[in-house]
């Protein structure tokens, strides 16, 4: 699945390396029959701007993105746990995942970047590629979406992923995620609201405060005992529609 | 085209090489590892170390699973040292690492456990009396009470309650003050460091109740009594981690690897640095794998060694050619530029005691203490002058106790070290020699018993007349046996002419080739001159368990000093045994002996009191002819050597336990009566006879010692030197003694002491011990309270290998019916204030006590000695007898005054070495901490001490070394004396405060303390003497100076007043027994070794499953090849060592490792596991101290004479046992005599009807 290799290429940092891989890129893509129409032509117009563009505005672009914008983090857990120590838990678990396939994470980078995971893809087979590909798929779809709305050549990455994924995005879902803030990053009045500390509760009422610790427990009850044998096809990414906390 | 999607980005497949080609990543299924995972899961993690005998003070992690301890690692988070200097981790060893054993092991003891026997007696008795008077009847019956006392050792134990046993405790103790008096109640507990309010629960209850606290340090002879002569200071040495400073390092009779085994690793790290290493050992040790050059010795020889080595230093750096830093640092910081007398004897002169400013027409100008001030000759105004620092500085008088080159008058002085180019002319003066005695096993040379040599001297005029002087050095030099070109014909013209002490002579005593000691002698000295003394000696326990062990400490002191090591970083004197840094000594002290409620307390020193009762003297080979000197000074030096023991006892030289025949209750109101100061009513009692010292006649009931509690000790099984002696005479039961005493052998007996035809068997009433594990001593006690293990109490722990203080901490509570020692004493306090009443009250106590080193009475008896018995002098308490005080016990109130800190901290203020200061500031704050009694009583409004953490709080509180406030305190009192400043030191941290949670959080490092001579500092690791070569703070000798020649008149008579050689004694063990039982085996007579453990810490972990299985699962004799051959012994084989002091059973190990000539028990096997009956007694084979006695040293008891005063574990005799020699034979039956005994359930009707027969 050399397509995915590509379309994590054309998600990471513009790099002079890219603009070059661009011919590359685009006869990778132009193979690729899976592809729907509408993501061909963001995708066309996103790789010409590589091309073309000066590689600062590229930067400066992408970081405005994907860097600074959290709604739009290339992170998947960013979207499926927030602030929860969950987190944590699911990196080792996906990192243990690329690991009993034989990979080790080589960079800096965390094991659930997107680029990073679709690289991951590109080394199964196809049939399981896509299986793998449709767990995060709500999410790679609302980030399409909001890059529509940004009106950013960015979008045509995560339709051509849906395209691709064996798995149907939940419309509710994905409703859900859209519904959450998503503050221009030069807002700074919408940056404060979104990292705001909650007031802690006491008394009546205060019990929703302790959600995270349940869920952490009831993950840590999932979580098979050592030596305990598991199915081996568990899921890697979870994701349940109702809060990113749940 | 590129590559660029063919590549990946983020993710490496780990098969692929790497370093190099050379690491290869398998995949193979690792699921196995959760069996370990699950085995490493715990509940928490608590920090804790390992308590009463091990001094590595190492951090541990004791693992907590559901509440039960699983296993211990190694803790990692010392704080760092500083660049260049490696860090203290790793720390532990397999002993400690198995110690988590003990908690869950058979061996435990769970509940309160007493004799059936005296239990029995007890409920009888306790049916119609109250506990006072049911004891009473018990003990008074001396029927009843033998059916107890004769069955020590051999069973019959059921358990009891906590509030039953300490009530027996309580009514014993009761009653014994009452019939007896306070000081018939000792107490034995070692090593306070290393868990101190364990050790300070039993001793403040003891001193509360006017009880005695045993020594131990000398008692187990790790003092090394050179250190206090040489030094004033009982044992200082360099921290382990100061090693790596060194550039030559030897180790001497030491086995770091293997008995030092946390701190090793400096030792090896000191040699990848590059430090050359010398060790010198017998045998070949773990140790001798470090060396560059191995020295095999002969054991036994050391001082021969060191006389050699320093005959070579002499040579070479002082008198071929002159080391400018030696010559400076001698002149500076020894007394080798003092002036001696020459005295005339026999027509010879023999050097006599130091010049003082005294000897001289107008006392040179001093009118305070001028007989104690020490005189040299100044090159800078070529006269005799008074230098400052002498123990006539320290008292009386401010600001001239130091070290600066100044005389009195502050003028500044250069003195001078040798008369040789200024002499007035040369004296023939004659030096002692006993490297001529005869001794089977020891080569000697056959040179006259006393040398003569020539010295130069000057004539000088004092107030009685014209005396010939000359300086310590030339002294030195001439019992060096140098050539110096006086035309002295007696003296060796080359290192190989065989005449002491040249390395030829040596090599004839020692077995050692000459050149080696040649080789080590000038490359020690040289790389002491290159690097200002970074030359180390690193000495074990192994050269002072020798009854003249002095001479070689000094020997090798001696070396040190002459090459300026001493206070040096990197270099010095590092005497690691027994290590007592108790560093947070001065807040501890108040805790420990009750000195918030009543000073002085009652202190003992145990070499001298076990000899007397167990009776050991009534057994004594050793005649004083056999170590009097030939140029000892004309006087009576008759009698037996306990005689002198009692003479140094009723000078106030050494301390008596129990102290008078008569009870000290009875004698505040007899004073009162009399309308005298108790003080002078003690005197003239004593002088009239009216009143006897108990030590005159230690076997009349009236002066047995009653009850003894035994707690953080195994004593019967570990450090009891005459093991079967003990079990004769103090406890009364089955023993192995072979030999006969002085009445049935009819030799010559004390003059002082009392004989009485048939010894005392069992003169302890009531014997308790304090254990978590069932010991030999918890075997042979009346009474065995179970206690918490290092993993079950909270205190404290310091030592001399690092700078840290280090708690222990309760990781679970006790197991089963086990209480910490605190709670224990605790307990046994309350109930004895609500037993007491019955027969005490509010009483007066007059307390005898020892002339006190660092105290104003340490100048007693500057020029003679004067003995009151003899009527040389009055008996003045304090200068020529013991000092008396009357304390107050408030018997009802004993548990009130245990748990809270008394008004005399607040009134008294506080004290350590000569230096004192205010407390009120610390008491304060100790209220706040933990809180003020509130309850009405004794103790209302004082703060509390309630629980083992209130107890840290106290130490950590008023101790310098851990509140920085109190330490500028004690150096601005110590400033006062100097007349120099040293608050500096401690200023900086003068806001800091140690507390106990603080530790437990990590272990921290302590502050700098004049309490101690080293610094603790981001600049030097921790070494002896610093402070007084760096701060010129005098060493608290006599000069004030490192004290090389000891002038006392014992030391002269006995022939020590410098260092010399002198072989073993012969303690004539061997001859009245090795044909009384044949067994058809043949025999090997062997010098018995006994070093420390490979596979425990002293007795402890010897039963401990773990270590048996590393070694061979119970008790090892090595012997050589060449020995076992000729023995007809091989390996593995069992065998018996015996004399006349008793026998031992064990398995041989036959080795290469071992010399021919002697062999080597590792010392404190216990008896309990694994042990044969002997062919020779008939009783189970004993410990390794069954084969030895003790035989206690005269110079040991002076006392009221500077440094050679007594301290608490600082001065006194010591328990050597190494001159001793066992037969060693195949066993030809090994009877494991498990047979049942008629104490035994099965056979209980036997049991009836001996009852019935009482």
């Amino acid at each position: 699945m050399n397509v995915l290799k590509a379309l994590s290429a054309l998600l990471t940092y513009p790099s002079r390396e890219l603009q070059e891989a661009v011919p590359e890129i685009e006869t990778i893509l132009g193979s690729c029959a899976n592809i729907s129409d509408g993501a061909r032509k963001q995708l066309r117009l996103l790789t010409q701007s590589l091309a073309r563009d000066d590689l600062y505005e590229l930067q400066e672009r992408y970081t405005d993105l994907f860097d600074r914008t959290r709604s739009l983090s290339l992170h998947i857990f960013e979207h499926i746990h927030g602030e929860s120590r969950d987190r944590g838990q699911a990196m080792v678990d996906l990192q243990n995942h690329y690991a009993e396939h034989g990979l080790e994470i080589d960079t800096s980078e965390l094991p659930d970047f997107i680029p990073l995971f679709l690289e991951f893809l590109s080394t199964l087979p196809p049939s399981e590629a896509c299986d793998l590909l449709g767990q995060p798929i709500n999410i790679i779809t609302a980030l399409g979406e909001r890059l529509v709305t940004r009106e950013s050549s960015y979008q045509g990455v995560f339709q051509a992923l849906v395209s691709l994924s064996s798995a149907m995005p939940e419309r509710e879902a994905v409703q859900e995620i859209l519904a959450r803030p998503d503050a221009d990053p030069d807002d700074l009045e919408a940056l404060d609201a979104a990292w705001e500390d909650e007031a802690v509760q006491f008394g009546p009422g205060a019990a929703s405060s302790c959600k995270d610790e349940i869920t952490a427990k009831v993950r840590a009850g999932r979580r098979p005992a050592p030596g305990v044998q598991v199915a081996s096809n568990k899921p890697v990414i979870q994701y349940s529609p109702g809060g990113q906390n749940a | 085209m590129s590559h660029f999607l063919d590549r990946l980005t983020f993710f490496r497949r780990p098969s692929e090489p790497f370093a190099d080609g050379h690491g290869i990543t398998t995949s193979e299924d690792r699921r196995w590892e959760d069996g370990y995972r699950k085995r490493w899961q715990h509940d928490k993690i608590v920090r804790s170390t390992h308590g009463a005998n091990c001094t590595g003070s190492c951090s541990w992690k004791i693992y907590v699973k559901g509440g039960i301890v699983t296993w211990e690692t190694q803790q990692t988070d010392y704080p760092r040292t500083r660049p260049e200097l490696p860090n203290h981790e790793p720390r532990g060893c397999s002993r400690g690492a198995s110690y988590s054993w003990y908690l869950y092991s058979g061996n435990r003891v769970k509940y309160p456990l007493v004799r059936s026997r005296l239990l029995r007696l007890w409920r009888e008795a306790r049916v119609m009396r109250t506990p006072v008077a049911a004891w009473a009847s018990i003990v008074e019956d001396a029927a009843k009470r033998e059916t107890y006392t004769s069955r020590r050792g051999l069973g019959g134990f059921v358990r009891a309650q906590w509030d039953e046993v300490t009530e027996i405790i309580a009514a014993a103790n009761a009653y014994t003050i009452r019939k007896h008096g306070p000081d018939r109640i000792i107490g034995f507990s070692p090593i306070p460091a290393m868990s101190m309010v364990s050790y300070a629960a039993g001793s403040r209850y003891l001193s509360l109740i006017g009880g005695v606290c045993m020594s131990f340090y000398d008692w187990y002879c790790d003092l090394p009594p050179s250190s206090p002569q040489t030094w004033g200071e009982q044992t200082d040495v360099p921290e382990s981690a100061d090693w790596y400073n060194s550039g030559f390092l030897i180790l001497w009779g030491s086995n770091v690897p293997q008995t030092r085994t946390p701190d090793a690793h400096f030792y090896t790290e000191a040699r990848y640095r590059g430090a050359k290493s010398v060790v010198i050992s017998p045998d070949y040790s773990e140790a001798s794998k470090f060396a560059d050059l191995w020295i095999s010795v002969k054991q036994g020889t050391d001082a021969a060694l060191a006389m050699a080595m320093g005959h070579v230093i002499l040579r070479e750096f002082y008198l071929d050619r002159q080391a400018k830093y030696f010559e400076d640092y001698v002149r500076q910081y020894t007394d080798m530029p003092m002036l001696v007398k020459l005295a005339e004897q026999n027509g010879r002169l023999v050097p006599d005691r130091q010049l003082r400013a005294s000897d001289f027409a107008d006392n040179l100008g001093e009118t305070n203490n001028p007989e104690w001030k020490t005189v040299a000759f100044d090159e800078t105004s070529e006269s005799i002058v008074v230098p400052r620092g002498s123990v006539g500085f320290r008292w009386g008088e401010k600001g001239k106790w130091n070290l600066e080159e100044k005389d009195s008058e502050g003028r500044d002085t250069d003195l001078r070290l040798s008369f040789a180019m200024s002499h007035d002319e040369f004296a023939n003066v004659g030096f002692p020699y006993f490297g001529n005695r005869e001794h089977d096993h020891f080569q000697g040379t056959d040179h006259p018993d006393v040398l003569m040599r020539k010295v130069p001297v000057k004539r000088v005029k004092l107030k009685d007349g014209e005396a010939l002087v000359a300086t310590v050095f030339d002294l030195m030099a001439a019992n060096y046996g140098l050539e110096r070109g006086f035309g002295d014909p007696n003296v060796a013209k080359s290192y190989d002419e065989i005449a002491p002490y040249t390395p030829a002579w040596a090599e004839k005593i020692t077995g050692v080739p000459r050149d080696q000691i040649i080789t080590v002698a000038r490359e020690f000295a040289l790389n002491a001159e290159k690097t200002k003394g970074r030359s180390m000696i690193i000495i074990g326990a192994a050269m002072n368990h020798w009854y003249h062990c002095d001479m070689n400490y000094r020997g090798v002191i001696n070396m040190l000093v002459m090459c300026g090591c001493v206070g040096q970083s990197g270099g010095g004197w590092s005497h690691y045994v027994g290590q007592e840094k108790l560093r947070p000594q001065s807040g501890w002290l108040p805790l420990a002996f009750g000195l918030d409620w009543g000073r002085p307390p009652r202190q003992q020193n145990s070499t001298s009191f076990f000899y007397a009762h167990t009776d050991q003297w009534r057994y004594e080979t050793v005649g004083i002819e056999e170590i009097l000197s030939p140029t000892a000074p004309a006087g009576s030096w008759d009698g037996a050597l306990i005689d002198y023991n009692v003479r140094a006892e009723r000078m106030g030289w050494l301390p008596s336990a129990p102290q008078l025949r008569q009870n000290s209750l009875d004698l505040a109101k007899k004073a009162e009566a009399a309308g005298l100061e108790a003080k002078d009513y003690v005197a003239k009692g004593l002088k009239s006879g009216e009143l006897q010292m108990a030590c005159e006649d230690p076997d009349h009931p009236d002066n047995w010692p009653r009850n003894m509690f035994v707690w953080r000790s195994n004593i019967l099984g570990s450090s009891g030197k005459g093991h079967e002696y003990f079990l004769k005479h103090l406890l009364g039961t089955t023993h192995g003694v072979q030999g006969k005493d002085l009445g049935e052998t009819g030799r010559q007996k004390p003059k002082e002491v009392a004989w009485r035809d048939k010894g005392p068997e069992g003169k302890l009433d009531l014997l308790v011990t304090l254990d978590f594990r069932m010991s030999t001593t918890c075997v042979y006690s009346d009474i065995v309270l179970p206690t918490a293990t290092w993993y079950e109490k909270n205190d404290l722990n310091t030592s001399d290998m690092h700078p840290f203080i280090h708690p222990l901490t309760a990781a679970v509570d006790p197991s089963w019916e086990a209480r910490s020692d605190w709670e224990i004493y605790k307990a046994i306090a309350k109930k004895f204030s609500k037993v007491a009443p019955e027969v005490l009250g509010v009483e007066k106590d007059v307390v005898l006590t020892p002339i006190q080193h660092d105290s104003v009475n340490e100048i007693a008896q500057a020029i003679d000695v004067k003995d009151w018995k003899k009527g040389e002098v009055e008996p003045i308490p304090g200068k020529t007898m013991p000092a008396v005080a009357v304390i107050e016990r408030d018997y009802p109130n004993i548990y009130k005054r245990f748990t809270s800190l008394g008004p005399l901290m607040d009134k008294l203020g506080n004290a350590v070495k000569g230096m004192a200061w205010n407390t009120q500031h610390e008491v304060e704050l100790l209220k706040r901490l933990n809180g003020v009694v509130t309850e009405a009583g004794a103790s209302q409004g004082l703060a509390k001490i309630d629980t083992d953490i209130d107890a840290t709080e106290v130490i950590l509180s008023l101790a310098p070394e851990t509140n920085g406030e109190v330490a500028v305190k004690a150096w601005a009192a110590l400033s006062q004396t100097t007349g120099l400043d040293h608050r500096h030191l401690a200023i900086p941290k003068e806001d800091e405060k140690i507390r106990f949670r603080d530790v437990v959080a990590q272990p921290r490092k302590i502050i700098s303390a004049p309490t101690w001579s080293g610094l603790e500092s981001e600049k030097v690791c921790y070494n002896a003497g610093y402070t007084n070569v760096h701060e010129l703070i005098p060493w608290r000798t006599l000069s004030g100076r490192q004290q090389l020649y000891q002038d006392h008149l014992w030391m002269r008579a006995f022939g020590e007043a410098l260092c010399v050689y002198r072989p073993p004694v012969d303690l004539k063990t061997v001859k009245p027994v090795i044909d009384s039982k044949p067994n058809g085996e043949k025999q090997i007579v062997l010098n018995f070794i006994t070093p420390h453990q490979k596979w425990g810490i002293h007795s402890t972990y010897t039963d401990n499953l773990l270590m048996l299985t590393l070694s061979r699962g119970g008790p090892i004799v090595w012997i050589s090849e060449n020995d076992a051959a000729q023995a007809g012994i091989a390996d593995n084989d069992w065998i018996e060592a015996y004399n006349a002091n008793g026998a031992l059973t064990a398995r041989a190990v036959v080795s290469q490792r071992v010399k021919d000539g002697m062999c080597l028990m590792y010392h404190a096997q216990e008896k309990i596991v694994n042990v044969p009956g002997s062919e020779i007694t008939g009783q189970r084979g004993g410990i390794h101290n069954s084969v030895t006695r003790t035989v206690v040293k005269p110079t040991h008891m002076i006392g009221g004479y500077a440094q050679l005063a007594y301290g608490f574990n600082y001065y006194g005799t010591i328990g050597t046992n190494r001159d001793e020699f066992v037969i060693i034979r195949k066993m030809s039956k090994v009877d494991w005599l498990d047979t049942p005994n008629p104490d035994q359930p099965a056979n209980l009707d036997a049991v009836a009807k001996l009852e019935a027969a009482e």
